[in-house]
């Protein structure tokens, strides 16, 4: 690797929920960039992304919300580090469909009011992890491997899809998270639900579905003989933590399995405080796990 | 002063469309030279070419220009129309308005002012065209196949009733190519061993094909008529001559455990084998990444228990140079691998299937060879996990094929018979068994094929589900079929015992070096490309190579077996004429200029060039020059672009006309 390399700066999007919902999911990442000597400056006066609604009720909404994000990332230097599943895969989206569609182009700059500026490379945590900072260097930055503790990897739906976006992974069988966390020395298993559902946002509507589809990964986590589901998007997160206790009532089945955001697994590794990742706002606690891993 | 006459084709609307037809003609009527100019519809039809003739008589012309289609398409038929009136065919040029102007402009007017552009220089090319006399060579007549699949052997065994010489070259120790590894076949459920293997014992008993099996095609030079081909016989370890076929040294042979690739790995052979009972020819070869001997110099049992003496573990590859007027690629397919996705491939993999890491996921070949008697199981279907008979078998079709995101667009053509014949035989042997097949459309075209379709549903009850398959996991000693059901709209998991894939049909690994050897072309598949897609649909556009079966396209066995006839018939019209007509356009050497030093010859891919040396009355050698030899030259011109002395130039295309072409503009 070239010298400049070694000096990494990234400007970063964290996205509504990370500063809700998932704020352990930006502490973490805040937390384990800074151990790595990795640069990440929020970009100021950012925007919702649109997440799902607002691409489901009008495609131009969608795109001008991410363009408008776009834009505003390019008052901070290097690309755009985006943790949240969701906002990568609307992003990236969004520079794809406006790329390809001359008319798309100028509608969006006509909603804005502005000339478009959307050639800032959108990347994906994982993959500057994997491919920036590499793998080695991230084994040799781990202080506290994680060996023993067996780590389900769960893609959920947008971190590869569709097929010809995101350009992270091979679209139905990825292994970048595998790769990732592997190189602080957990053991990842092989199992079947990695890529299904959760249900998302029929968690407020249709509770029922996302009981049943994120039980059924729950399940398949635990038959792969799995401690803990290790995720990179907040929603996903949101129906395997919080529902848990629900889908273990609706099922009868018991599972106790806590579920981590990718970087809150990378900094406890990377040596970063346990008072910084967020462990505590975690439903399903993973002290115990941890405890008798050896981690805590 | 000369006297050309400008012939403008509307194409039907190919060409009026975007181009003013009658304008072209009207400004080609202006041009110095020019003497007679019309437009017609259809220029290339009966009607057409009699126009052309009449106004050669009428006007007396000397040279024609006719601005239509590309030469590829129409030249041959509008230079025979030129002899037929008495004008010497190569004064007659095409000017293509058509694919380099009206298929790919939008704009009328300006795609009528480039036309115009092309007839004009077309025109000063033809006032400086020469006369040419077409070049006779001789016709060799012996047809070189590549493949021993069913396809090269019905075209070997049809060329060779005709009285003629065939070579046939096969990869593989023996000849029979896939079909040989088939059960039973779509659609009246015949063995394929009944109805190959006599075939394959014709071919080995003809006394006019020469057979060389595990053997390559190394080279290839020549042209239409005259190839000289270099056949690599890769060193079988065993003397054919001497061998009986008993059978001993593979008894006796003590490496047993060698997965066989005949079978799909699912049986294994020893390391002198012959890849199945019915191999034709029935001799052995030495694996020699296997065989004990070679890996350490030790055992040699197989040497000592022939009774004949036939093992041989100094042989060499030999290489074998045969000389043939034809050659028939029939190199065939292969299933697409579908593990993960290999490094640098256009193709996305399909890890998400798990075959290769889940045993019971296998594909169509695979169950082939579990339901054929010959098989390593006896034709008992069996989940090669743990031997038992599975009690629900998932098919799953279009496998990578008719799968954009995945790189292939194609569609496989057998797959909906094959596995419609799959759920049948399954049926017949496990009878409370039952078969799911996953399914995009069920496509039948043929004759009898619609009616086992719906037999397969309909008596043999298989259950039909239209829909795709997203993942397929172990659960258990079951491999679950996550799918979707799209007439009902609903997810479906199935729990199979067993799971076969309908995999893509691809052309067999090295399709492209090959075509690069026979100067073939190939799509972005490595299919190989037929001349005319409906009109010339077993030809190369390279002369004197035909093509036959799945190397050009997928097919089923009655596709292949009717293409491998009809390249063997275009063989035998070849081989009807003792000589054949070839293009003057050749080049030539202005011996007063050339200095002899032979850069041509460095160039020249067709390796015409040799030195000729120029004596004086008393025999005192003058100099040394470049020659052309008129058979050989393929007519390139890269050496024309080489010469430093410019003192080579091909007929036709003589720096004087190319110069004027380029002033007309």
């Amino acid at each position: 690797m070239t010298p400049a390399k070694n000096i990494l700066n990234y400007s970063y999007y964290p996205g509504c929920s990370l500063h809700a919902s998932a704020k352990e999911y930006d502490e973490s990442t805040r937390g384990l960039f800074k151990a790595l000597k990795i640069g990440l400056h929020e970009v100021p006066d950012w925007l919702c992304c649109g997440a799902t609604p607002a691409h489901n009720v009008d495609e131009l909404l969608s795109l001008s919300l991410c363009a408008k994000n776009l834009e505003l990332s390019n008052q901070v230097d290097g690309d755009l580090a985006v943790a949240c599943a969701a906002c990568f895969s609307r992003l990236k989206v969004t520079q794809h469909r406006l790329a390809e569609n001359e008319e798309k182009r100028h509608q969006v700059a006509y909603a804005l009011d502005a000339p478009l500026a959307l050639d800032k490379p959108v990347k994906h945590l994982l993959e500057i992890l994997a491919t920036d900072f590499g793998l080695d260097r991230l084994a040799a930055a781990v202080q506290k491997p994680l060996s023993g503790l067996k780590v389900a990897c769960y893609y959920g739906c947008l971190l590869t899809r569709p097929p010809d976006v995101p350009e992270l992974d091979d679209c139905e069988d990825p292994s970048i998270m595998e790769r990732v966390i592997g190189a602080t020395g957990a053991e990842t298993v092989s199992w079947s639900h990695r890529m299904e559902c959760c249900g998302a946002n029929f968690t407020l509507s249709r509770p029922g579905v996302v009981l049943k589809l994120s039980g059924e990964i729950l399940a398949s986590a635990k038959r792969g003989g799995a401690d803990c589901i290790m995720v990179a998007c907040p929603l996903c997160h949101g129906n395997l933590d919080i529902r848990q206790k629900e889908i273990e009532e609706a099922s009868g089945r018991h599972y106790g399995m806590p579920v981590f955001y990718m970087t809150q697994l990378l900094a406890l590794a990377a040596g970063v405080s346990t008072s910084k990742l967020g462990f505590g706002s975690m439903m399903v606690s993973p002290v115990s796990l941890l405890k008798e891993k050896g981690l805590l | 002063m000369s006297r050309i006459g400008v012939f403008v084709c509307h194409c039907g609307e190919n060409i009026s469309r975007t181009v003013d037809v009658e304008k072209v003609a009207a400004e080609a009527g202006r041009l110095f030279g020019v003497a007679y100019t019309c437009d017609y519809k259809y220029m290339c039809s009966d009607p057409g070419q009699n126009l052309l003739k009449k106004a050669v008589a009428e006007h007396k012309l000397e040279g024609i220009v006719v601005a239509a289609c590309s030469p590829r398409m129409h030249e041959k038929t509008f230079r025979n129309a030129a002899k037929a009136a008495g004008v010497n065919p190569f004064l007659c040029e095409m000017a293509n308005i058509r694919e380099h102007c009206s298929w790919v402009h939008e704009d009328r007017d300006e795609a009528t002012a480039k036309a115009i552009d092309i007839v004009t220089m077309m025109v000063e090319r033809v006032k400086r065209n020469k006369k040419l006399q077409p070049i006779t060579v001789p016709v060799t007549k012996k047809a070189l196949i590549i493949g021993g699949g069913i396809a090269g052997i019905q075209s070997a065994l049809d060329i060779a009733d005709s009285g003629h010489q065939v070579v046939l070259v096969e990869r593989e120790p023996s000849i029979g190519g896939h079909m040989a590894q088939l059960s039973e076949t779509f659609p009246t459920l015949d063995c394929s061993q009944c109805i190959m293997t006599p075939k394959m014992v014709d071919v080995v008993n003809h006394p006019n094909i020469t057979l060389h099996t595990y053997a390559e095609i190394e080279a290839v030079e020549g042209y239409i008529g005259n190839f000289q081909v270099k056949v690599r016989k890769k060193a079988r370890s065993v003397d054919m001559a001497k061998c009986t076929g008993c059978g001993v040294c593979m008894a006796k042979c003590p490496q047993k455990k060698i997965p066989n690739s005949f079978d799909k790995n699912l049986g294994f052979r020893p390391a002198i084998y012959v890849p199945f009972p019915q191999a034709v020819p029935n001799t052995p070869v030495i694996d020699r990444e296997n065989c004990t001997w070679f890996k350490t110099g030790k055992c040699g049992v197989c040497q000592k228990v022939c009774g004949p003496g036939a093992v041989d573990y100094t042989q060499e590859d030999e290489i074998v140079v045969e000389q043939v007027g034809a050659v028939v690629v029939a190199t065939g397919f292969q299933l697409y691998d579908i593990g993960p996705k290999p490094a640098g491939s256009a193709i996305e993999g399909y890890g998400e299937f798990g075959y290769g890491t889940i045993p019971d996921v296998i594909d169509g070949l695979t169950f082939e060879r579990l339901a054929s008697a010959s098989g390593p199981t006896g034709g008992k279907i069996v989940r090669p996990s743990d031997g038992a008979e599975p009690k629900s078998v998932v098919f799953v079709q279009c496998v990578g094929s008719r799968a954009r995101e995945k790189g292939i667009s194609y569609c496989s053509k057998i797959c909906c018979m094959y596995t419609a014949k799959h759920t049948m035989l399954y049926k017949h042997k496990v009878h409370d068994g039952q078969a799911y097949v996953f399914f995009m459309d069920a496509r039948t075209p043929g004759k009898g094929y619609d009616e086992f379709w719906r037999r397969s549903i309909e008596e043999e009850e298989a259950v039909y589900i239209r829909g795709m398959v997203s993942r397929l996991y172990q659960k258990g000693d079951k491999v679950v079929v996550m799918g979707s059901d799209v007439h009902i709209g609903v997810q479906v998991e199935i729990e199979a015992d067993l799971v076969v894939l309908a995999t893509a049909v691809q052309p067999r690994e090295g399709a492209d070096t090959l075509a690069q050897k026979l100067g073939i072309s190939y799509d972005k598949y490595h299919f190989y490309s037929e001349a005319h897609a409906k009109l010339r649909p077993v030809e190369c556009a390279t002369a004197g190579i035909y093509l036959a079966g799945a190397c050009q396209g997928p097919k089923d066995i009655p596709d292949t077996v009717s293409q491998a006839s009809a390249a063997a018939a275009k063989v035998m019209t070849l081989f009807a004429r003792n000589e054949l007509e070839r293009e003057p356009i050749v080049a030539k050497v202005n011996e007063r200029f050339c200095v002899g030093c032979l850069a041509c010859r460095k160039v020249c891919p067709y390796g015409a060039v040799e030195e000729k040396e120029i004596r004086d009355r008393s025999g005192n050698l003058i100099k040394v020059v470049a020659y052309v030899n008129p058979g050989v030259c393929g007519g390139c011109g890269t050496c024309q672009a080489t010469c430093p002395s410019k003192s080579v130039e091909l007929d036709g295309y003589t720096d004087e006309q190319i110069m004027a072409m380029i002033e007309a503009l």
